[in-house]
């Protein structure tokens, strides 16, 4: 930029002096007698022609290189301009391959590559526990007690959480909110680093049960819902009908991702420590828990005290046997369940640029073996071959500069089109399922700039240097004795363009592959049987504040009035209060059979859990095939009855009438019960009385795991306020949101209806992040089709076009349409077969290494890999099938003239 | 032809040797581009033919050479111009441009001697 500054300068220099020159000249010859127009004419005349002086003089000013420079970018801009179809194919597959490459650059760059927000951000870890190498989800609280007090290593460490919620008084507004709400104390913002921006953080007392009642939110929220309000510290919230005084406004800089969340957390209220702790709890290893290392310590040295200390846990607390615990990086916990789908996509994008580079290759290739005269002329005229390298690379560099500029303008309208379409809700994520929109950001980062900068310059490189390096070795004698015809050294250069595009096929086949193993993956998921009709179903989740219903009988009152009303509004065949719905029921409990005693707490049996009312089987449409369903005697007071599935008979009562069996809840003697695990501490034995079919119930992806379903009035001690709603409808199940709202309002108006929707959505969403991915996977596919076609059209048409007279020739000995179609067709086919051979090999290695994205795929699938291939050749049969269309059209008569 | 023909009497400057003109003029005194083509037509008397132009790349040429100097002053006729001045590798320069042209001269000058003695 400076370069041209001072140059524009010098240009005005010259100009002033010229005309000063001019100027004095005039002077003089007036004060000599001369009529002021003639003396100016001949001032003008005497000087010379002015344009061709200040040229002159500019190349007096050296610095040849730039402006020889400027001239080949000149030559280069008139080239494109003269070819406009080449620099359209160009300039588009470049833009595709860049745009592509930029835009999934900007995920992995969000979800892998930024730095976190914090400061010395690499000294902050979180903790999990660990199970003969499986991570359980998090800690226990208890045992990170320990291993803070006992650990050297830590500036300090703390767990937090966060909690679905219902807030009202968010800016002045009655109406409740469902809304996830963190739960974190005022360690866990200085481990962070963060300052209020007004206010202060949660004291450690406010930590303490019944000192909770304080709110933090943030900036955002602070700013769109309470317009700034600079009075906002000592107003309330009301969270699940308990009044919060709000002491602080935080930045929004604590990422989604570190509390699983669809959107970042805007409301923060004190963890809240259990006044006293039971040795079970040391079971519950499912809390988030960050950390800050000290300075200077290195994670090998925290990472073997932590080892110690575990050790230690495990030789003093049974429970705790066979527990271990890992350290992370914060930073490498961010990207989590996506990492495999980036990778894939990385790959995926990579290769299409390698597509888009080969073709290019491929193109230009062809184009300077036009120009292979013109180069020779040059040559000639004494241009040295770095001279002419040099401009054809500049060539190469002007197209790759203009696809990147257009791949851009691609990728952010891309990236701007995804952030429009990402929910704004903000939701726990809770399975690999939607955890990708996240990591859509819109805006420019330098990096992504960067990154397509430098994938342009490298895409020049790949795709420039090749061809120019080929066709700056001009045999100039015989380029320039073959007259008109060009092309005809071209043998060497007709071979590379053959290996180029051969190269192309074989990785269109591997990304035809992947596409196709992804797409069948994603069919299989979801087609798959959920064990009821997913259709008219309507789900929604409210919590029942503890506040207003402080024992299980009120929220089971509730619950049965809910139920009641939700079942006359009209368009509602059956409704249902539950706490949890398929594809996935979390929940665990341990139970113990009678007369199969077990010593260790790893071999009592567990089973998904769920309370439900006495209408879930029917509202869902589980098929009940033997014993009973619930029904009205089943009550709070009655014998406590259960309903399994055929997986649950299948585990712990195989081959035995179990209609009518009993269990007990909770561990066996002498084992410690897992708080929230133990059936609630039921005294009484539970009684199975009905079996189901299987259903989906450990997710989309995974076989069916034992269940047990229980009436939540049989079991007070986990009848909490945590329930979701099942309706079945024979209308549209979202059209009677608004009527099933009204019915919850009239109940109780502090209590929202939460996270609405219907099963197909829901089940949907299970495989969101998937779906995606396949769709990229594919529309690159077809990206990668598309080029390889292209490419192939290019070679075998040139090759009809370089043998025209020999085809001509043989047109005239008598040749058949038939055989000269076969012929060209050919040419086509051995590049297309050649290609895939290639690329099965890849194709191969790419199914190992997607291995874990795949469902229901069988290790080698031989329809697949089949079936890509045949497409592959079909298309590039087709591709070649109009050049050899051409070739038969053949005149004879003007091929020889030629 | 009665016409008088203004350049018929005027040679064409020998290739490199307006360099040497030109440092020759500045050294009496620094001169702007246009004082210096009037210097050199008051003492060709108007024999050479130098398209005024012409001055302007040489001058620049010299000036990165390191053997002028330049800076903008107002002129006599009150208009700013750009005034060059010699430097003292330009004087060097002058010097050897001086003795390789005595040289030229010598030999052409036996040359055509001996041709006119033939």
């Amino acid at each position: 930029m400076r370069f041209f500054r001072r140059r524009r300068a010098k240009e005005e220099e010259l100009e002033e002096e010229i005309r000063a020159h001019l100027d004095l000249e005039t002077k003089r010859r007036i004060e000599d007698g001369e009529s002021p127009e003639n003396a100016s004419r001949s001032a003008r005349r005497d000087f010379g022609n002015v344009a061709l002086v200040q040229e002159a003089t500019r190349r007096a000013w050296g610095s040849g290189w730039i402006d020889s420079l400027g001239r080949d970018l000149q030559y280069a801009f008139r080239l494109m301009r003269q070819a406009p179809g080449f620099t359209l194919v160009a300039v588009l597959t470049l833009a595709l391959g860049i745009g592509a490459n930029t835009a999934i650059f900007s995920v992995v760059n969000a979800a892998m590559l930024k730095p976190l927000p914090f400061p010395e951000s690499e000294r902050l870890v979180r903790l999990f526990a660990v199970q003969n190498g499986v991570h359980l989800g998090g800690i226990s609280r208890l045992d990170m007690r320990d291993l803070a007090a006992g650990s050297q290593s830590f500036e300090g460490m703390v767990v937090y959480d966060r909690w679905r919620k219902n807030v009202s008084g968010i800016g002045g507004s009655s109406d409740p909110e469902e809304t996830v709400v963190g739960l974190a104390s005022g360690t866990y913002f200085e481990l962070l680093r963060i300052q209020p921006v007004l206010g202060r953080l949660f004291t450690p007392e406010e930590s303490v049960y019944g000192k909770q009642f304080v709110a933090a939110i943030g900036a955002n929220l602070w700013r769109t819902r309470f317009s700034a309000d600079p009075q906002i510290l000592g107003k309330t919230l009301r969270i699940n009908g308990e009044t919060y005084t709000v002491v602080a406004v935080l930045p929004d800089v604590v990422p989604s991702w570190m509390d699983q969340t669809s959107a970042p957390i805007s409301i923060w209220t004190p963890y809240v420590l259990p006044n006293t702790w039971t040795e079970g709890q040391r079971a519950a290893r499912d809390v988030a828990c960050l950390g800050r290392l000290k300075p200077g310590v290195s994670y090998e040295h925290a990472r073997s005290e932590l080892a110690t200390l575990a050790a230690r846990l495990a030789s003093e607390h049974p429970i705790d046997r066979g527990i271990g615990v890992a350290m992370e990086p914060l930073v490498d916990t961010r990207a989590g369940p996506v990492r495999p789908l980036l990778f894939a996509l990385c790959g995926a994008v990579a290769m299409v640029l390698l597509i888009a580079c080969a073709n290019l290759a491929s193109l230009l290739l062809a184009r300077n073996s036009v120009r292979s005269r013109e180069l020779a002329v040059r040559v000639a005229l004494g241009a040295g071959r770095w001279r002419l390298l040099r401009q054809l690379l500049l060539e190469t560099l002007v197209l790759s500069a203009a696809g990147g500029v257009a791949g851009l303008g691609l990728a952010l309208a891309a990236m701007a089109f995804l952030a429009r379409i990402r929910t704004a809700q903000n939701l726990p994520y809770t399975a690999a399922s939607n955890a990708l929109p996240q990591f859509w950001s819109a805006g420019l980062d330098l990096r992504v700039l960067a990154f397509a900068l430098g994938v342009s310059a490298f895409t020049a490189v790949l795709f420039g240097l090749a061809p120019a390096v080929t066709s700056t070795r001009v045999p100039v004698v015989e380029t320039l004795k073959e007259g008109g015809r060009s092309g005809g050294v071209g043998a060497g250069r007709q071979r590379f363009r053959r290996i180029l595009v051969i190269g192309e096929v074989g990785l269109t086949l591997m990304l035809v592959v992947g596409a196709a193993l992804l797409v069948q993956t994603v069919v299989r998921l979801e087609r798959q049987n959920p064990g009821f009709p997913a259709d008219h179903l309507l789900l929604a989740h409210v919590f029942i504040p503890p506040a207003r219903y402080p024992d299980p009988d009120a929220i089971s009152r509730f619950c049965d009035a809910l139920g009641e009303r939700v079942r006359a509004v009209p368009g509602v065949v059956e409704a249902s209060v539950t706490t949890s719905y398929p594809p996935t029921l979390p929940w665990k409990q341990v139970f113990t059979i009678p007369g199969s005693p077990v010593s260790r707490a790893d071999d009592a049996p567990v089973t998904r859990f769920a309370g439900v009312d006495a209408r879930y089987i029917a509202t869902l449409g589980l098929k009940l095939f033997a014993g009973r369903d619930f029904a009205a005697t089943d009550t709070s007071t009655s014998v406590p009855v259960a309903i399994v599935n055929e997986e649950f008979v299948r585990r712990f009562f195989p081959n035995q009438d179990v209609l009518g069996r009993r269990i007990r809840p909770g561990p066996p003697e002498g084992v410690a019960p897992i708080p929230l695990q133990d059936f609630g501490s039921l005294s009484q034995d539970i009684t199975i009385v009905g079996v189901v079919r299987n259903f989906m119930n450990d997710g989309v992806a995974q076989p069916p795991a034992p269940q047990l379903f229980m009436l939540f009035q049989q079991v007070p001690g986990l009848n909490f306020g945590f329930k979701d709603i099942v309706v079945r409808t024979s209308v549209n199940p979202e059209s009677i949101v608004p009527v099933v709202a009204h019915e919850l309002k009239s109940l109780d108006a502090e209590i929202p209806l939460g996270e609405i929707r219907s099963m197909e959505t829901h089940l949907n969403s299970q495989t969101a992040d998937r779906r995606f991915t396949t769709l990229l996977l594919g529309a690159f596919a077809g990206l990668g089709i598309l080029l390889a076609v292209v490419g192939a059209y290019g070679v075998v048409s040139y090759l009809v076009s370089l043998r025209t007279q020999e085809l001509g020739v043989r047109l005239a000995l008598g040749a058949r349409s038939a055989n000269i179609l076969w012929l060209v067709l050919r040419s086509g086919l051995s590049i297309g077969l050649a290609g895939i051979v290639l690329g099965f090999g890849g194709a191969l290695a790419l199914r190992h290494s997607l291995g874990s994205l795949l469902y229901g795929v069988g290790e080698s699938d031989p329809m697949t890999f089949t079936g890509a291939a045949v497409l592959l050749l079909l298309v590039i049969a087709a591709a070649s099938a109009v050049p050899a269309a051409r070739a038969v059209r053949i005149n004879p008569v003007e091929a020889l003239r030629r | 032809m009665g016409r008088r023909e203004p350049y018929r009497d005027r040679i064409e400057l020998l290739q490199g040797t307006l360099d040497m003109l030109i440092l020759r003029t500045l050294q009496w005194g620094p001169r702007h581009g246009h004082g210096i083509a009037q210097m050199l037509r008051a003492r060709t008397e108007d024999a050479l033919q130098i398209e005024h132009g012409s001055l302007y790349p040489a001058l620049h040429r010299l000036e990165r050479e390191g053997w002028l100097a330049s800076e903008w002053k107002k002129s006599e006729a009150n208009r700013r111009a750009k005034f060059y001045r010699l430097t003292a590798a330009g004087k060097r320069q002058l010097s050897r441009e001086q003795s390789r042209w005595r040289k030229v001269v010598r030999a052409i000058a036996q040359v055509m001697r001996s041709a006119e003695e033939a």
